[in-house]
């Protein structure tokens, strides 16, 4: 079977069967993968997932491959992308589908918590924290991951999330003197 | 998987210093996933961190999206592709595999190439030339033979028929009647 890095892309964005059939082998599993993980918390059925995974290769083809054509291999790989892609596409297919079919009192008030979408700001004086370490603060803390999911998604070890971690808090107990804002 | 938790009352100062919404800052997928493979440069990549960790629905998606591409994938079901197959059709592929006909090339006529400026095929050219001068004259020179044959052979024949002293019907007429 192709990979996903061995397609052609230019004969894909000009619609050539042969490597978009290439390309639905390649990037099944991937947007299967995806979509079944985004699409975990709104509690569809098997039709509804086929459906968002079928969206997505739409969204790839549609109007003359446009989405396709908009993807760059010089700056990220065909498979992150694609992932990122879908993700997105399974979220909103998942949203509009809710807002079809379901009144709104009988969806979870946790389930309406996600679509909530804000930037949360922090008290902290600006340039206390470097990005990283409020980014490794927040998985940590307020998503609750663990060590190692954090350092799986920044691609350096455990052993730095863990010292990462360990300097923020020293600075903001440093700042604050021990005491909260 | 690790299942190491951090200390809780570092996680109850952490949740003191958060506030209320701001403005989300807009990344776009590429940046997005060049950031998840980690090839962005320091200063772009704190401004997705930055990104990432005020919005939680992007840091669900980052630590999702890095879980899910850090394992290897089950099959996708065959459903999923048949329906995906079936998205590009025959008619696109049939445009797509019309060969794109080169420019023609300019035709050149035969007394173009012969008598053109530049010189290439010169040699050529000038065997060609002399071949055509050839085959004219010769051709003029076995012409102008026949045609003085052809004038012979008509000359003797019409002198063959105007000839006195042959006959014809008018004499043989004129011997009868002994005239």
């Amino acid at each position: 079977m192709t990979e996903l890095n061995q397609i052609d892309l230019r004969a894909l964005s000009v619609g050539n069967k042969r490597t978009w059939d290439a390309f639905v082998a390649a990037a099944a599993p991937l947007i299967n993968a995806v979509v079944r993980r985004a699409l975990a918390s709104y509690r569809l059925n098997e039709e509804d997932v086929m459906d968002a995974a079928q969206d997505v290769f739409v969204r790839l083809c549609a109007n003359d491959f446009r989405l396709l054509k908009t993807y760059d291999p010089a700056r990220a790989g065909l498979s992150t992308w694609l992932a990122v892609v879908a993700r997105s596409a399974a979220i909103d297919h998942a949203r509009r589908r809710r807002q079809a079919t379901q009144p709104i009192d009988d969806v979870p008030e946790a389930l309406l918590g996600v679509e909530d979408r804000h930037v949360e700001k922090l008290k902290i004086p600006q340039g206390l924290l470097t990005e990283r370490q409020i980014l490794i603060l927040k998985c940590l803390y307020d998503e609750e991951r663990d060590v190692a999911d954090v350092a799986q998604l920044l691609r350096i070890d455990a052993q730095t999330v863990r010292s990462t971690h360990h300097k923020a808090l020293l600075r903001l107990r440093a700042h604050f003197g021990e005491e909260p804002p | 998987m690790s299942t190491e938790r951090t200390n809780p009352s570092d996680k109850e100062l952490w949740r003191s210093f958060v506030t209320g919404p701001v403005v989300s800052v807009p990344i776009t997928d590429l940046e997005f996933a060049a950031w998840l493979e980690g090839r962005l440069p320091e200063w772009e990549a704190a401004r997705i961190e930055a990104a990432v960790a005020g919005d939680p629905e992007m840091r669900r998606a980052a630590l999702e999206l890095a879980d899910i591409l850090g394992k290897p994938l089950p099959q996708a079901p065959a459903r999923l592709e048949v329906r995906a197959r079936t998205l590009v059709g025959f008619a696109v592929e049939k445009r797509f595999e019309q060969p794109v006909e080169p420019p023609a090339p300019s035709r050149v006529s035969l007394f173009d190439w012969l008598f053109a400026w530049n010189r290439n095929f010169a040699l050529q050219r000038a065997v060609t030339l002399t071949a055509a001068v050839l085959l004219a004259v010769s051709g003029f020179m076995v012409g102008g033979g026949l045609s003085e044959t052809l004038a012979a052979e008509r000359y003797a024949k019409n002198w063959q028929t105007t000839d006195p002293y042959s006959s014809n019907e008018l004499t043989d007429f004129l011997a009868l009647d002994s005239i």
